[in-house]
């Protein structure tokens, strides 16, 4: 078994066993299961362009949590000690850690492909934007659970782990809002830094590869200096 | 995986070389200009109070902190360059016996020869081997949150023995155990010498002197003079002419 799998059989099982994962998945499922319900009635229209913003938001604040753990707790324990003197790359150590923490939000987000079922089942809904939507999501929860690692390398400190990797979420869903202050070309680099800004259009129905680059882009970036932090020791 | 296995070429070389080693924290320098060599089969103590450098010298040899000047083998291969073969000539125990709370003692110790590079075929083997010989029979299928401080240390030391290396290295292993674990690990690692190369840590004086062959005595830091056990009749008379 190479070393990739024996580090991502260990994530799993670390983070399937955790009573934390379940709740924030609950929590997760409650919310929109209500504001799905709450939109179809009000609204009547068939499509989840509401339910994507809200699962956006709900990601935003729910991933540093999910996350949090990771690194965090095992430099706490004094078990990053161990890993890191196993005769394996710090990049499989990131990685096992990252495609654990996809394999968790992924999960989560799975349990709303039922709405699409039911729009499927009961309306005639446009099923383009309702594809892109979770192609959005899918990147999205990615970038969070990457930065979430980040953030979690850097400190045994959970809490502060957590509220990290919601400060730059935050700073990058809200980073195109101070654009129109900025001299050029700062406006321009603003505006393209933006969350939002690249999850909107796909939500919509546009896919524009510029958007999955940023998503791809960002997440690989976290996970590198993940990967350079854990080896700077 | 043990020195056995090696050319005897190989075998000549010590088990451990440290040369003008430095480690720097920032402004603190926790380990200065330290060169010292260890031979294959023998138990050498690092004797010191604590912030002497001791686990800083061990934590660079099991590989977990790079050094900031200088050059430290582990049976010839460079801990920097040369990081994964050497971290697989090593089994580590460190100071505070970490283990995953979320796994219980036999998965703890499959997964540890995994991550060490066992192959399936010898990973049962080798469980029952540590097991054995750590007589962990008893707690095999408890979690590991549920073990009592002389057990943790004794799983410890088993993950660090589950892929036979040729060098284990021990930070403060008797730290927080009853008379009666202490005894047990004291014999323990005294019965690794000669097939293990085995480097502890400890700022317990009569510790060091009743289970190493070698003492290397380091304060603030620096090396201040390495005897032979046999050699030294009285360690604390030595011990205390240094410091």
């Amino acid at each position: 078994m190479s070393a990739l799998a024996v580090l991502l059989r260990k994530e799993l099982h670390a983070t399937f066993t955790s009573p934390i994962a379940y709740v924030l998945a609950a929590v997760f499922l409650l919310v929109l299961g209500y504001t799905f319900s709450l939109t179809l009635f009000a609204t009547k229209t068939a499509n989840l362009i509401y339910i994507f913003h809200q699962m956006y938001v709900l990601s935003i604040l729910l991933v540093p949590v999910l996350m949090m753990r990771s690194f965090a707790e095992e430099r706490r324990a004094d078990t990053l000690e161990l890993l890191l003197t196993a005769p394996v790359r710090e990049v499989w150590i990131v990685l096992a850690k990252f495609l654990a923490g996809l394999a968790l939000v992924y999960g989560m987000y799975a349990g709303a492909l039922l709405y699409a079922v039911i729009l499927g089942l009961y309306g005639e809904p446009d099923f383009g934007p309702i594809y892109s939507g979770y192609l959005a999501l899918l990147l999205h929860g990615g970038l969070l659970v990457a930065i979430g690692l980040m953030t979690s390398s850097l400190t045994e400190n959970q809490v502060v782990s957590a509220a990290l990797s919601l400060g730059i979420a935050l700073m990058l869903w809200f980073a195109d809002s101070v654009a129109y202050l900025l001299p050029a070309p700062f406006d321009v680099v603003a505006v393209n830094l933006s969350l939002i800004g690249h999850f909107r259009p796909m939500v919509t129905g546009s896919v524009f590869v510029s958007d999955i680059g940023y998503f791809v882009t960002l997440a690989m970036l976290a996970l590198f200096l993940t990967s350079r932090w854990l080896s700077e020791r | 995986m043990s020195g056995s296995s090696d050319s005897n070429a190989a075998d000549v070389t010590p088990a451990v070389v440290a040369r003008d080693l430095v480690k720097r924290y920032g402004p603190v320098t926790a380990l200065s200009d330290v060169s010292l060599d260890i031979a294959r089969g023998e138990v050498f103590g690092l004797l010191g109070p604590n912030g002497s450098g001791k686990t800083t010298f061990i934590r660079m040899l099991a590989g977990y902190l790079a050094p900031t000047r200088g050059q430290l083998l582990v049976c010839g291969l460079d801990v920097v360059r040369d990081a994964l073969p050497a971290r697989r000539r090593l089994g580590y125990v460190p100071e505070a016996a970490p283990l995953y709370g979320h796994m219980r003692v036999g998965e703890f110790l499959e997964f540890m020869g995994r991550l060490r590079g066992l192959a399936a075929a010898d990973l049962g083997a080798a469980v029952e081997r540590v097991v054995a010989r750590l007589a962990l029979g008893d707690v095999l299928r408890k979690s590991t949150r549920a073990l009592s401080r002389g057990y943790r240390q004794r799983v410890a030391i088993a993950q660090a023995l589950i892929h036979d290396p040729e060098i284990v290295v021990l930070d403060e292993p008797t730290n927080g155990l009853d008379p009666r674990q202490i005894i047990e690990v004291r014999e323990l690692v005294r019965s690794l010498a000669g097939h293990h190369t085995v480097v502890m840590s400890s700022h317990i004086l009569t510790e060091v002197g009743k289970t190493a062959d070698r003492v290397a005595i380091l304060l603030g830091g620096r090396l201040l003079g390495v005897r032979a056990v046999a050699d030294t009749p009285d360690l604390e008379d030595w011990f205390l002419s240094l410091t």
